[in-house]
């Protein structure tokens, strides 16, 4: 709902109409000003060394980086062929995409449950968007303190099972990549809980109110009526916590350090020890560059999905307000 | 077999308390166990079997690792620096100073975007790349540029890119307030003879106070416990407490939960009251305002 409301180009071309464009150029960018002097001076320089050390051949261990060596794309090669870094970007999509599905199943059945008010609705959502402001790492230690062997998880799913229950949650390798989706289910879930919820309370009643008179069971209400006018809402909480789970680092590090063995590498995790534990600084610069590519790629198809579901969505907040406007 | 509307309502109504309450359980648990963790003794911190309760409860891991009480340090556990308060000066310090830095001039941005359209649509979305791009990609060559220019391991360092990384939030959250004000408090006040600066800060920002506070403390969550950049810009002189508590995570020390705990507990718990504070306003900041209540 972006208003124009000073519009400089309908004014005549008197002198003081003139002076008055001026002066709302002036105010416009002295508003941007901040924002470009922050690309100027921190964006566009990182972005160019970056750019520089995929080409060059330069490891903290050789002498000062501007006289490192011209290799062409021989590092993008390298990189390319590594299987390591394939391997790296399979787990981040398993790992991303198993972490929002899960987040969305149980983040929206519970703002299914919930939208409707009832006795002790807020206590419920008070206590389920804890883990959301839980620090990450904070979430990473304290699985450490609840998932060893003999630790508190397993006892109690065995005493709650009656069977013997003993899954090495961290030294497993077959399980290590699962340990951490469900740390990241457990840290989320309160997101597309949240926004799921917002999004319920939004839609407008008339339809509903309609299909219930026609005698439509709850079901059919659901699919038919209440899913597609939920549609924007529903992609925004994938979209966004997709994208989050891509660039996931604290949880999966503190937790992990890429191990046991290399079961929990995923791309923030493959570029983390190739820069700071290799010290190959140019490998770990192809290897950003090609993520960043990738991940442009994403975000560009992400952002043109969003744009169409906020025009949606500012529709309906505008019919909300304003019913003769539909 | 008809069941009566009522009976039919209260077994729905038994089932979504049911449901619900596992759910509560499955979020609240970890939580306790860190508390509860926190004021046990060094004996029952990974006993078999688990203790479940702290008995008899203890402050010595938080006299230990927050003031540095030497006499709560036994030998082995022995954790006696202030360092943690260091961190919290230095995690305070930062993260209201960036925040602050992100939600002025955010707003400021937002104002131009609302009324003036300096950015467009395409613009604004463009500004969500700033977010939506794994920080991880620039990390090497953001800490080898700030070696260069003297910012590595400074707090003015820290807080320049959190600036950077929270500001598509801040033009986006402020934004969805800032269209809610009707034009014709802005226009009376240009009739009356406003600056335009006059009217930013006198008219529009204190309309939507309670949406910049929102905003204010919506940010201040993800500066608070951000922990990738914060590990790399910042070495030895100034860490944040994110990566304070990481230290503790040394092969050295063996493992001293409830120490971790004692300090976890410290940083979350200011998290947890701020996000209560503003719960309402959760799901509109993480949608970028998209979704409003």
């Amino acid at each position: 709902m972006a208003v124009v409301a000073f519009s400089a180009a309908e004014t005549p071309a008197t002198p003081r109409a003139t002076s008055r464009r001026h002066a709302i150029r002036r105010f416009k960018f002295s508003l941007l000003a901040p924002l470009i002097a922050l690309f100027a001076f921190v964006l566009v320089p990182v972005l160019l060394l970056q750019l520089y050390f995929s080409f060059h051949q330069w490891t903290v261990y050789l002498g000062s980086w501007w006289d490192a060596d011209y290799v062409g794309l021989d590092t993008f090669k390298d990189v390319l062929t590594d299987p390591r870094f394939g391997r790296a970007i399979l787990r981040s999509l398993a790992f991303a995409t198993g972490s929002t599905v899960g987040c969305f199943v149980f983040g929206f059945a519970l703002a299914y449950l919930m939208y409707h008010p009832f006795r002790g609705q807020a206590f419920y959502y008070i206590i389920f968007i804890l883990p959301m402001l839980t620090v990450p790492v904070v979430v990473a230690y304290t699985a450490e303190m609840m998932l060893y062997q003999s630790g508190p998880i397993n006892d109690l799913i065995s005493r709650l099972s009656g069977i013997e229950f003993k899954a090495a949650w961290l030294s497993n390798p077959d399980l290590a990549l699962t340990t951490v989706s469900l740390l990241e289910i457990w840290n989320w879930t309160p997101f597309t809980f949240i926004i799921m919820l917002a999004g319920l309370a939004a839609i407008p009643k008339e339809p509903i109110e309609a299909a219930e008179i026609l005698g439509a069971s709850k079901w059919r209400i659901f699919w038919e009526v209440q899913l597609p006018l939920l549609r924007p809402v529903i992609l925004l909480a994938l979209v966004l916590r997709f994208l989050e789970a891509m660039a996931e680092f604290p949880k999966t590090w503190a937790l992990f350090q890429g191990g046991p063995g290399s079961a929990t590498e995923t791309l923030p995790v493959y570029i983390f020890i190739t820069t700071w534990q290799y010290f190959d600084i140019s490998k770990g610069a192809a290897m950003s560059y090609i993520v960043m590519l990738l991940m442009i790629v994403i975000v560009l198809g992400a952002i043109q999905l969003l744009r169409r579901e906020k025009r949606s969505l500012d529709k309906m907040y505008a019919q909300l307000e304003d019913p003769k406007e539909a | 077999m008809a069941m009566t509307k009522s009976k039919r309502r209260r077994i729905t109504a038994i089932i979504r308390y049911a449901v619900l309450s596992v759910w509560a359980v499955i979020a609240f648990f970890p939580i306790y166990w860190i508390i509860s963790t926190s004021f046990k003794l060094d004996t029952q911190w990974f006993a078999w079997p688990p203790y479940y309760f702290p008995s008899p409860p203890t402050l010595a891991n938080y006299l230990n690792v927050w003031f540095g009480a030497e006499e709560y340090a036994q030998t082995q556990y022995a954790i006696s620096s202030q360092k943690p308060l260091i961190s919290l000066y230095n995690s305070m310090v930062i993260a209201a100073t960036s925040t602050t830095l992100s939600v002025l001039l955010g707003s400021m941005i937002a104002y131009g975007v609302s009324r003036y359209r300096i950015l467009s649509e395409v613009r604004m979305f463009q500004l969500l790349m700033l977010r939506m791009i794994p920080p991880i990609v620039v990390v090497a060559p953001l800490s080898l540029y700030y070696t260069a220019v003297g910012l590595i391991d400074t707090r003015f360092g820290l807080i320049l890119v959190y600036f950077l990384t929270t500001l598509p939030y801040a033009v986006w959250m402020t934004k969805s307030f800032i269209d809610e004000v009707p034009l014709e408090v802005e226009q009376a006040a240009e009739i009356l003879g406003a600056s335009r600066w006059r009217t930013v800060f006198e008219i529009v920002l204190p309309l939507i106070r309670s949406g910049l506070v929102a905003t204010f403390l919506f940010i201040l969550i993800l500066t608070w416990s951000e922990y990738l950049l914060a590990l790399i810009i910042t070495k030895t002189q100034v860490t944040t407490l994110p990566i304070e508590l990481s230290k503790y995570q040394g092969s050295t020390e063996g493992r001293v939960y409830g120490r971790q705990a004692a300090l976890a507990v410290g940083i979350t718990v200011p998290l947890m009251i701020v996000g209560l504070i503003i719960r309402k306003h959760l799901a509109r900041g993480f949608s970028f305002g998209m979704v409003r209540r």
